[in-house]
C-alpha cells in the first residue's frame, strides 16, 4: 500500500510534530531560566531547577522512594492476583463468566472517585485509613483490570496443552506451573508489569483520598505545582516522573527476556 | 462442575479485591446519597438530596459540560487515531514508531499532559508567542482564551494529545493484521480508492473503533485532574464538582457530593456494558 505522494509523509510529519513538540517544549522548560514574551527560545538556560531537585533539602528521595515502593508493590500483588484469574479467564469456562468479566473490567472506566470516599470510611473502620497498606490495597482496584486484562489474552494464545503435558508426564501441578507455565507467560508479566507501575503511579485521587495527604507520591507533588503555575518546577517533576516510568518499563523488558532465554524452550519448536 | 469450581478457586484473590474494595467501596457512596449516613447521624432515607442537586443551578450544566467534553475529545481522538494510523501503514513507517507512539500517552500522566497544553496553549504559550512571530496577534490579550475557557479547549486537548495515539495504535494492529487483498480486489473489481475505504476497510475497522471510542469517552467523562487544573470555574465538570462537595468540612453536607458520585458511576457502568458490548463483537471478528 506504499504510495509516493509527498503528501501523506508531510502529513505524518504534522501529526507527529504536535504529539512530540510538547514534550520538547518540557524539557526546554525545565532548563530555562527566564522565558519572557514573545521569545520563542528561553533568554536564559540554567540547570537551577535540577540541581535544587538533586539538593539535599530537596523532597526527591522520600518522595521517589514512596513512590516506587508503592508503585512496585502494587505492581507485584496485582500480577499475583491476576495471573490465576487470567487463567481462570482464558481457559476456563464456568457460570457466571460474564458478570465476573465485566466485574474485572468495571474499574477500568469507573473513576476511583466512585469507591475511594466509601473505601476511606471502611479503611478508618480496619485502622489501615492514611497509611502506607491502605493506599498500596486501593491501588489494586484501577490496576487488576489492566493485569487480568493482558495476562488473559496471553493464557487466550498459549492454551493448556503444555501443562498438561507436564502433568501426563508426571509433574505436580506446582512443578508443571513453575518450570513450563511460568517461563511462557514471563514477557506477558513484564509488560503488564511495566502498565500495572505506570497505572500505581498516576493516581492522584486515589492516592489523595486514601493517604490523607501522607502518603506522598510523584502524583502528590506534581499536581500542586501545576495548579500554582510553577512551571520550571513542574517541568522538572514530569521529567523525572516520565523517566521513572520509562526505566521501569525497560527494567521489566529486560527481566523478561533474560526470563525467556534463560530456559529450555526447544520443545516449543 | 469441578472445572467452575477450580475457577472460582483461581479468581478468588482478584474477587475479594475488587468485591471487598470496589463494590464494598461504592455501596457507602451509594447509600450516603439517600442521607444515610450513620456515621454523622443521618438514618432517615430521603430522595431530598437528589432532588436538591437536579434542581441545583449548577448540576445540569455541569453534566453536560462533561458529556461534551467526553464526547468531542474521544470522537476527535478516534478520527484523528485512525487517520494517524492509515498515514503510518501508507508511509511505510509504521513498525519503527507504533511502538514508541503508543508508549507515550501511557507513561504521561493527565497531571503533565495539562502541563504540556499549557505550556503551548496558554495566554503566554508557544502557541501565542508563534502567532506573535508572525504579526496575527500583537499582546497576549489578543489570543483567544484556549485553557480555562467556558467551551473547556483545554481539557479536550489533554485527552485528545493521550487519545490520538491510543487510538492510532489499536487501529494500526486492526490495519496490519488485516488482509489487504481485501482491499485491492475491491479496487481491482472497480471501486474507487474511497469507496474500497468506505465498504471494505471502514465496517471492518467498526468494531475496534467503537469500543476505542466508548474506552476514551469513558477515561474522559470520569477523569478529574484535567478538568480541574484547566477548566472553566462554571460550569465545572461533574467530577470537580462532586470532589468539591466532598472536601466540604461539614459531613453533613457529603449526601450532596454522592448525588453526583452515583451519577457519574451510573454512566459509568452504562459504557462499561457497552464495553463488553463491543469488545465481544471485536473478539468474534477476529
Amino acid at each position: 500500500m506504499k504510495t509516493h505522494s509527498p503528501f501523506a509523509p508531510l502529513l505524518l510529519f504534522a501529526f507527529l510534530t504536535l504529539l512530540l513538540l510538547p514534550v520538547l517544549v518540557l524539557l526546554i522548560w525545565s532548563v530555562a531560566r527566564s522565558w519572557p514574551w514573545p521569545s520563542l527560545l528561553p533568554a536564559a538556560y540554567s540547570a537551577a531547577e535540577w540541581k535544587s531537585l538533586f539538593s539535599a533539602s530537596s523532597r526527591l528521595v522520600p518522595v521517589l522512594l514512596q513512590s516506587v515502593l508503592l508503585a512496585g508493590g502494587v505492581t507485584l500483588l496485582s500480577l499475583a492476583a491476576s495471573v490465576p484469574a487470567a487463567k481462570a479467564l482464558g481457559l476456563l469456562s464456568f457460570p457466571g463468566k460474564s458478570v465476573v468479566e465485566m466485574l474485572v473490567l468495571a474499574p477500568v472506566i469507573v473513576p476511583p472517585l466512585s469507591y475511594a470516599p466509601g473505601m476511606h470510611l471502611l479503611f478508618l473502620r480496619l485502622g489501615i485509613a492514611d497509611s502506607f497498606a491502605g493506599v498500596l490495597l486501593a491501588h489494586l482496584v484501577p490496576c487488576l483490570p489492566y493485569g487480568i486484562r493482558i495476562l488473559t489474552n496471553v493464557f487466550r494464545a498459549l492454551g493448556d496443552r503444555l501443562e498438561m503435558q507436564a502433568r501426563v508426564l508426571g509433574a505436580s501441578p506446582a512443578q508443571a506451573f513453575l518450570h513450563v507455565t511460568l517461563p511462557l507467560i514471563a514477557p506477558g508479566m513484564a509488560s503488564a508489569g511495566g502498565l500495572l507501575f505506570i497505572v500505581s503511579l498516576s493516581q492522584y485521587l486515589l492516592t489523595f483520598f486514601l493517604g490523607g495527604g501522607r502518603i506522598v507520591t510523584l502524583s502528590m507533588v506534581l499536581l500542586p505545582l501545576v495548579k500554582d503555575g510553577e512551571r520550571a518546577a513542574a517541568a522538572v517533576w514530569s521529567t523525572l516522573f516520565i523517566a521513572v516510568s520509562l526505566l521501569f518499563c525497560l527494567l521489566m523488558e529486560r527481566a523478561a527476556k533474560r526470563c525467556a532465554s534463560s530456559r529450555d524452550t526447544f520443545f516449543l519448536s | 462442575m469441578k472445572s467452575a469450581l477450580r475457577a472460582y478457586l483461581l479468581l478468588t484473590p482478584a474477587l475479594l479485591v475488587l468485591g471487598a474494595l470496589f463494590l464494598g467501596g461504592f455501596a457507602p457512596s451509594f447509600l450516603q446519597s439517600f442521607g444515610y449516613f450513620p456515621a454523622v447521624g443521618m438514618t432517615e432515607p430521603t430522595l431530598s438530596f437528589y432532588r436538591e442537586v437536579f434542581g441545583g443551578r449548577e448540576f445540569l450544566p455541569s453534566l453536560l459540560f462533561s458529556l461534551r467534553i467526553a464526547f468531542l475529545s474521544s470522537a476527535g481522538a478516534v478520527v484523528f487515531g485512525a487517520l494517524l494510523a492509515l498515514l503510518l501503514l501508507r508511509t511505510g513507517r509504521g513498525e519503527k514508531i507504533e511502538g514508541a507512539l503508543a508508549a507515550i500517552p501511557v507513561i504521561v500522566p493527565h497531571t503533565v499532559a495539562v502541563l504540556l497544553v499549557l505550556n503551548l496553549l496558554a495566554r503566554t504559550g508557544l502557541l501565542a508567542r508563534l502567532l506573535f512571530a508572525s504579526g496575527f496577534i500583537s499582546s497576549p490579550d489578543g489570543m483567544p482564551s484556549l485553557v480555562f475557557d467556558r467551551g473547556g479547549l483545554g481539557v479536550i486537548a489533554v485527552y485528545l494529545w493521550k487519545g490520538i495515539p491510543f487510538a492510532a495504535a489499536v487501529v494500526y494492529v486492526v490495519l496490519r493484521n488485516m488482509n489487504t487483498r481485501l482491499w485491492e480486489s475491491a479496487t481491482v473489481l472497480g471501486a474507487s480508492r474511497f469507496q474500497a475505504f468506505r465498504y471494505v476497510v471502514l465496517p471492518l475497522l467498526l468494531p475496534s473503533l467503537s469500543s476505542t471510542f466508548v474506552l476514551l469517552f469513558g477515561f474522559s467523562f470520569g477523569a478529574f485532574e484535567a478538568p480541574f487544573l484547566i477548566g472553566p470555574t462554571f460550569p465545572r465538570a461533574l467530577p470537580v464538582a462532586a470532589y468539591s462537595a466532598y472536601i466540604h468540612p461539614d459531613p453533613t453536607f457529603r449526601p450532596y457530593s454522592m448525588v453526583m458520585v452515583v451519577v457519574i458511576t451510573f454512566i459509568a457502568m452504562l459504557l462499561v456494558y457497552l464495553y463488553s458490548f463491543f469488545l465481544a463483537g471485536e473478539e468474534r471478528a477476529s
